[in-house]
């Protein structure tokens, strides 16, 4: 740029001088400096004990700006106020500063440069800087060059300014930096490749593309952004019209260097001179601050141009001590170098402090040492304390004898008790009244954003530990660690472990030694990649020379390259899995339709280009880790899965392919890995009501081999693959019974075959069986020490039980007439009366004594199991109550009883139960099926109460059945009640249920007995113990372990859209409730 | 006189020569058959010289004595015949030249890398690799290479040396778009301040990411200010240690030089991986002690780059840095601007073509001395002083000769008129033609009154009389309906 015309420049240059504006950002769009930036914005920080505004406004007035806007968000009052008092609004500077209050609603810089856009107050090039910005880089004179090639080049929009520094540089961010890819002639920035920390940068790409127009380029890895721009009056505009551009690196640079339509190019003004730094983290505010005391920043120094006004005397070793006699420095106090002292402050004896600024009116009582901190005003540091690497909030009390270790963020006005203890990055702030808290709340919804981080934080305050930390009397609250739940929300740069890279910090030790960093990360990431190619390399020669004998060894090596390739895809899947967990999670928390959802599903398909089998597992998984676990209550648990289910099962099937064998199969494979595995028979029955899955589907899934686990090792896995087979064998039993029954039932069939009749009949067979299982499972949990004991209390309680079981195994649907009967009665919601009772027993400890009482309890069930409805009760407490739950019911059960029988329609169903009456109810209970579904629904969420009332009505019926075991009618009860709520299809299942206990073999009674093994015995459990009688049922018992119970449950629900059905064999039910007695007085003998 | 061999005796046994000269292919049809006799590559002449003479000379004129020359089985009668011939003899007479053939038959795609696999067992000590066809510019003497290589190695631990030169803009117009097949300069990127070869962009990238090069970011930490360059040639210039052969039996697959070893070994410097891995390989432990710090307090010495060296005066301190490793395993880089003389590998036509006539533009009026010679060329014909004509070559009268070499022995008659042309040896040019812009394979037969514009023949090739050529490759196997022969034009380009 040789001075041709110097004239001309000249007065272009006085021309364009008047005008030349600038915008500063006082906002900094995120949080990396809370909590000192709760209660004022970043740019009213001191930075050696002036605000960064005022350096910013220093910077810029150096280089001759005349006209600044002040864009601020947070806090505009309190900018406003800041700039209204500082010097430079002070006429005689002849600087105008207008602040520009923009609205909450930007949340980007790039937000900000529409809005300035839409104001309309740029009328010529200008210079953009963020709002802390310390800089003696003359401005002018990049802005003189970018003048200069616009003249020339219309197209060169912006002039960024960079400082060469190396890779490794105190003020270049170590968390977030750049490539910058520059012509070597013209720096002329050809290509932006932004670099975040953490997760370590691997490759850096350029575009082949630009080689073409310019043959010899730099890559430099080496400058620093100084966050200061030259822009033309476009900019702003071009915002404007790409409404998405929100960072202006990242987005507006990269957008504009990228766009194949602008035609726009960006240079660089590569600063060989000067100071320029931005205080973006509090790593930088460290480095700056040591940079400004050093002097880097000259003429910006303490002692000259200091900023806020202040006048400081340089000492030697630069030491700055505010003039006026007004620090008080004890005589035997230590100031190391490179400190500044503000005026009004008190040093006491033996205090030591060593590179530290301290603010104005600050006390620093004795034997105080303080390394590397940054004290703002009015801080009060008690005797004895120690301090290190750490900024203190202005009006800040630390206790005596205090330690605050390196990285600590103290927040303004914080009171730290004695002794109190930081540890290492702790960021603590004042504890909010209640009053001031609502009123931030109302003041804006930005403030609310970072209070829901302060609440979660005032959450979490009672803990002792926490006293610990702060001391006694303290006001402070501790900030949580660690990534904030949200983490996935936040931009890359400001996670966490990002984050932690812009600390303040000890400079030498590592940052964040823990992480998998940068330049290390890196080099292990790319050689992960490099062993690949190198492996690869070696497979290749060992193809090669396959025929000779050495490959061998080749082969060999070449594996991990393999695994790293599985390694790949897995990483691959659990991401992609990842996604489609977050898109379920947003059109669950927004209500989208299914097609919505299942289209942004096929768009997340494909691009990360899975198969769809890994959709499918997704969404399943997606669904079933959704389903909220309702400990024991069965009831509530069916209705949380049916709810899930029901809303987001025709999800499966619209991903794009419908392929129901393998949704079960890939139900099994998840649950049997998850947590729930308990809720698999439930799910999959929801599935079935649901239609998504049918009857064949689940009788060809259980043909598979897959579905057996068949090949699968030897894990607990593989046996909770089987345990789910064994669900879906009960199932089918319930299939193949159903449908013999339907066959026997034929006489029944003119309400049978109207399905609801029919379905609910099959529910209750269904719950009935559930039932069995847990009272087996109750039993099971006491049983085995009792079994001396017990078999003589059993005997008692089985003797009702058996009657049960007799009249069970003469027919499924036989038994189902009492519950019909209290189907009847409507009570179908008892359950959570009676899981209110279960778990009240729960409650008591469970003894030998309670065990048996259990047993007998448990007895009932079976016997009610023919029945149908003593499983329920067990299934919504499953694991829990087991044992314990029993004693305490009969006596409940007892109360009830007396009260059920005062209800007349009890006993109005009593009557049931016998064979005559059996055609009857059975009538009125298909009846009740059909309204039952919308009843039940309302009457299940109505609670407890309803369900009590069914439950005695119910009670009384089974009763005066068998009067010796009340449990078995409490169960009962809820059995019909489950039975009531779905409208299901599956009158066949129910009744197969019924039956197919007969078929499964007894269930062992070793104590040994796993989940798996359970299984059996509860698919058994209503068959066989309808037919074995209380034997059977008690050998479970012993056995069965709560997770059964669970599964159980499963199998409930699909009971529960029988139940229904249940009341249609009630008919036949009646007269085997005779039956069960005698069968179970048969069984009773056997076990003794 | 004795003393002067002393010392070139004392470092014979620093380096040793690998010349490869290969089939030449992209040189299809020069360097095709002549019937049954072969047209090596190395022994195609550039104004009138063989191309083999140029390395050679830049060898010895740096003091290397032992050349191991490898070449095609079928090239290796003529190529020793050529070395034991009364002008190499005289040309190089330090030079102990070992000449190897390669069995082309027996492994069809003889890859540069296999070559070297090949005879590593005539290998001992350091060695450079130079093409038969890389034509060095008088301002870039080998010595600077190696001296770069000498210092570095000792210095910090560098393992080879590599030459890149710019290539200046070709000129579209001087030849036939069809001439132009040699490979795309690659893109290169190297830290100007230390002279390091960091990266280049080898095909197999380009196939793979046709977008965006890819950048290793440790690469970019250890050497934040590199440049990418798109403009520069590989020499195929490279001074190695001799642990390099030990890494290239590692890697078996790797099979050209340029275009996979190289760019491989340009990633243990930056890469901990294969540093961990190749590291000892490459730089074996030994005894000699380091010329290091006599090195920093040589006068000479412009400071080995660091790069982690402080760029500007006014920036505020660096934090401390972890000192780098003792050898750095860098592979150097000289790179030869355009701006400081023509360089260019006679590995295209159209280099060929212009190599001659930069030659020719060097020169004064080369017309044979001897009077023998002389007096074959009718006083009456016309040659320009930028044309050269070889011995007991005749020429008639009315003959008009512009920016062109003439062969040896060729005959050339009357009223012809050449402009811009090569001609090699044996060639008869019948009265009455007219040639622009051609170039001749030897034993080409010119027919009266034909014109030949922008054309190459093969060796041996006859054009009738009165025929007509414009940018055609005349050759002789299907010479009735000449068309451009491509085929052979399949191998690798780098086999020199």
């Amino acid at each position: 740029m040789p001075p041709k015309s110097s004239s001309s420049k000249e007065k272009d240059l006085t021309d364009e001088d008047e005008v030349l504006q600038a915008v500063i950002l006082a906002d900094s769009f995120n949080k990396r400096f809370k909590p000192l930036t709760s209660g004022k914005p970043r740019c009213l920080l001191p930075v050696c004990n002036a605000t960064l505004l005022d350096w910013t406004f220093e910077s810029l007035a150096l280089a001759g700006v005349q006209e600044i806007f002040v864009v601020c968000r947070s806090y505009p009052e309190l900018v406003k106020a800041a700039i209204r008092d500082s010097k430079w609004s002070k006429p005689s500077l002849g600087l105008k500063i207008v602040s520009i209050i923009t609205s909450k609603e930007t949340f980007t810089p790039g937000d900000a440069m529409r809005d300035i856009y839409t104001r309309g107050i740029i009328t010529s090039d200008f210079v953009l800087v963020m709002g802390d910005l310390v800089s003696n880089i003359r401005i002018d004179e990049v802005v003189r060059v970018h003048k200069e090639r616009r003249r020339t080049n219309k197209d060169a929009i912006m002039t960024m300014v960079v400082k060469p520094s190396g890779v490794v540089h105190r003020t270049r961010s170590k968390g977030e930096s750049a490539i910058f890819v520059l012509d070597a002639e013209t720096s002329e920035c050809l290509h932006y490749e932004h670099v975040t920390g953490y997760p370590p940068k691997k490759h850096a790409k350029i575009p082949r593309e630009i080689l073409a127009e310019h043959p010899e380029i730099e890559i430099r890895n080496d400058l620093i952004d100084c966050g200061i721009d030259v822009c033309s009056v476009e900019v702003p505009s071009l915002f404007q019209d790409n409404f998405d551009y929100g960072d202006i690196r990242r987005d507006f640079v990269h957008g504009v260097l990228t766009s194949d339509l602008l035609m726009k190019s960006i240079h660089c003004y590569v600063a060989r001179e000067g100071y320029a730094a931005r205080v973006a983290d509090t790593r930088s505010y460290d480095s700056v601050s040591k940079d400004i005391l050093a002097r880097w920043t000259f003429p910006l120094v303490p002692d000259d141009n200091h900023p806020g006004g202040h006048s400081y005397e340089h000492i030697r070793g630069n030491k700055y001590l505010a003039k006026g006699n007004s620090v008080v420095l004890s005589r035997t106090c230590k100031v190391g170098s490179n400190c500044l002292i503000g005026a009004g402050t008190h040093i006491a004896d033996n205090a030591n402090i060593q590179a530290s600024v301290i603010g104005q009116r600050c006390t620093i009582e004795a034997n105080v040492t303080l390394r590397n901190v940054y004290v703002f005003d009015d801080a009060h540091i008690g005797a004895g304390s120690v301090i290190e690497y750490s900024i203190v909030g202005s009006n800040v009390k630390v206790g005596e004898g205090s330690t605050v270790a390196r990285g600590c963020l103290i927040g303004d006005d914080v009171i730290l008790g004695k002794n109190a203890k930081l540890g290492e990055f702790e960021r603590v702030s004042r504890r909010r009244d209640e009053g001031e808290a609502d009123e931030s709340d109302k003041e804006d919804e930005d403030e609310q954003s970072e209070d829901s981080e302060l609440e979660e934080a005032e959450a979490r305050q009672d803990s002792e530990s926490i006293t610990a930390i702060i001391g006694e009397g303290s006001n402070a609250i501790v900030w949580p660690k660690g990534p904030r739940a949200d983490e996935e929300d936040l931009d890359e740069v400001e996670r966490y472990n990002n984050q932690r890279l812009m600390r303040i910090e000890i400079p030498i030790g590592d940052p964040a030694s823990d992480l998998p960093l940068e330049y290390e990360g890196t080099e292990s990431d790319s050689d992960a990649s490099e062993r690949e190619s190198d492996e690869s390399d070696l497979e290749m020669h060992a193809l090669s020379r396959i025929s000779s004998a050495t490959s061998t060894s080749a082969i060999s090596t070449s594996t991990p390259g393999l695994n790293i390739h599985t390694l790949h895809d897995a990483a691959a899947y659990s991401e992609f899995q990842a996604e489609v967990t977050q898109s379920l999670d947003r059109a669950f928390a927004e209500g989208h339709s299914v097609d919505n959802a299942a289209v942004e599903l096929k768009t997340l398909r494909m691009a990360s280009n899975v198969p769809l089998r890994k959709v499918r597992e997704a969404v399943v998984a997606s669904i079933v880790e959704r389903i909220e676990v309702v400990e024991g209550d069965a009831a509530a648990q069916r209705r949380e899965i049916s709810k899930m289910v029901g809303r987001w099962g025709p999800l499966i099937d619209k991903i794009g392919g419908v392929d129901p064998v393998e949704t079960i199969e890939v139900l099994q494979y998840h649950c049997a890995k998850s947590a729930r595995l308990p809720l698999f028979g439930q799910i999959l029955a929801a599935l079935y009501q649901d239609d998504i899955v049918e009857e064949d589907d689940i009788r060809a899934w259980h043909a598979r081999p897959e579905a057996k686990g068949e090949g699968l090792k030897d894990t607990s896995f593989a046996e909770n693959v089987k345990r789910c087979w064994l669900v879906g064998t009960k199932m089918i039993e319930q299939f193949n019974e159903q449908e013999s029954s339907e066959e026997e039932s034929g006489e029944e069939d003119s309400d049978e075959e109207e399905q609801p009749s029919k379905k609910p009949a099959a529910a209750t067979a269904q719950a009935a069986v559930g039932k069995k299982e847990e009272s087996s499972e109750e039993e099971s949990s006491s049983g085995d020490d009792e079994s001396g004991e017990d078999d003589s209390q059993d005997s008692e309680d089985d003797a009702p039980a058996t009657k049960a079981a007799t009249a069970a195994p003469s027919q499924p649907s036989k038994p189902a007439s009492t519950p019909a009967s209290t189907k009847e009665s409507e009570e179908e919601e008892s359950e959570g009366s009676e899981e209110e009772e279960s778990e009240d027993d729960a409650l008591a400890p469970s003894q030998p004594a309670a065990s048996k009482p259990s047993a007998s309890s448990t007895t009932p069930a079976v016997s009610a199991a023919p029945s149908a409805p003593p499983p329920v009760p067990a299934a919504h407490a499953p694991a829990l109550v087991s044992s314990t739950a029993a004693p305490a019911q009969p006596s409940t059960q007892d109360e009830e009883s007396s009260e059920e029988e005062s209800e007349s329609e009890a006993s109005d169903k009593e009557p049931a139960q016998t064979a005559q009456s059996q055609a009857p109810p059975a009538v009125a209970s298909s009846k009740q099926p059909v309204t039952a579904p919308s009843k039940a629904e309302s009457e299940e969420s109505e609670g407890s109460e309803d369900s009590e009332e069914e439950e005695e009505s119910e009670d009384d019926a089974a009763s005066r059945a068998t009067e010796p075991v009340p449990q078995a009618q409490v169960s009962t009860p809820k059995a019909s009640t489950e039975t009531a709520r779905p409208p299901a299809t599956i009158t066949t299942q129910t009744e197969s249920v019924a039956t197919i206990p007969a078929a499964v073999p007894r269930p062992r009674p070793g104590p040994d007995v796993v989940g798996g093994k359970q299984n059996p015995v509860v698919a058994s459990g209503s068959g066989q113990v309808a037919s074995e009688g209380a034997t059977t049922s008690r050998a479970t018992t012993a056995t069965a372990t709560s997770s059964v119970a669970t599964t159980q449950h499963s199998l409930r629900g699909q009971s529960a859209q029988e139940r229904d059905d249940d009341g249609g064999e009630g008919e036949e039910s009646g007269d085997d409730s005779g039956e069960t007695d005698e069968e179970g007085n048969t069984d009773d003998s056997e076990e003794e | 006189m004795d003393f002067e061999e002393t010392p070139s005796k004392i470092t014979t046994k620093e380096f040793l020569a690998v010349v490869l000269a290969g089939f030449g292919n992209e040189l299809a049809p020069l360097t095709s058959n002549n019937g049954d006799e072969p047209c090596p590559k190395a022994l195609l002449p550039i104004v009138n010289k063989p191309m083999l003479d140029y390395p050679l000379a830049w060898l010895e004129a740096s003091g290397i004595r032992d050349v191991l020359l490898i070449c095609p089985a079928p090239h290796r009668a003529s190529v020793l015949h050529y070395i034991n011939s009364d002008s190499s003899a005289s040309s190089f007479p330090s030079l102990r030249i070992d000449l190897q053939a390669f069995d082309e038959s027996e492994n069809l795609t003889v890859g540069t890398c296999q070559l070297l696999r090949h005879f590593a067992h005539r290998i001992d000590q350091d060695f450079i690799i130079v093409p038969c066809d890389f034509i060095p510019p008088p301002s870039l003497p080998l010595s600077r290479v190696l001296n770069k290589f000498r210092t570095e190695a000792t210095y910090d631990g560098a393992i080879a040396t590599t030459l890149f030169f710019e290539q200046p803009k070709p000129d579209k117009t001087s030849t036939p778009e069809e001439w132009r097949s040699g490979p795309a300069s690659t893109s290169v990127v190297w830290d100007e301040k230390s002279g390091t070869l960091l990266h280049v962009d080898t095909p197999d990238e380009i196939d793979d990411d046709p977008e965006e090069m890819a950048l290793n970011m440790s690469l970019l930490r250890r050497y934040p200010r590199s440049k990418l360059s798109a403009n520069l040639q590989d020499a195929h210039v490279y001074v190695c240690r001799r642990t390099v052969l030990d890494v290239l039996k590692e890697k078996p697959r790797f099979d050209s030089i340029r275009e996979e070893f190289i760019p491989w070994l340009c990633t243990p410097q930056y890469n901990s991986r294969k540093r961990s891995k190749y590291g000892h390989i490459l730089n074996p432990l030994h005894n000699l002690p380091s010329q290091r710090l006599a090195l920093e307090h040589c006068t000479l010495h412009t400071g080995l780059p660091s790069a982690y060296e402080p760029q500007s005066a006014l920036s505020s301190p660096m934090d401390e840095v972890a000192p780098t490793e003792t050898s750095s395993l860098r592979v150097g880089v000289v790179v030869h601007r355009a701006s400081a003389g023509y360089t260019a590998r006679a590995n295209t036509l159209q280099t060929y073509l212009e190599l001659n006539r930069h030659f020719l533009s060097q020169t004064t009026y080369a017309l044979p001395i001897d009077s023998e010679s002389r007096s074959l060329i009718d006083p009456k014909a016309q040659i320009t002083s930028d044309s050269m004509v070889g011995h007991t070559t005749k020429v008639g009268e009315r003959t008009n000769i512009k920016k062109s070499v003439i062969g040896k022995h060729c005959v050339i008659g009357k009223y012809v008129r050449i402009v811009g042309c090569v001609i090699l040896d044996h060639c008869v040019i019948s009265d009455g033609a007219k040639l622009d812009g051609c170039i001749l394979g030897t034993n080409t037969t010119v027919g009266v009154k034909s014109e030949l514009s922008k054309c190459i023949t093969q060796a041996g090739y006859e054009v009738g009389d009165g025929e007509n050529y414009k940018n055609e490759r005349l050759d002789v196997s299907d010479w009735a309906a000449p068309q451009h022969d491509d085929d052979t034009s399949t191998e690798e380009s780098d086999e020199e």
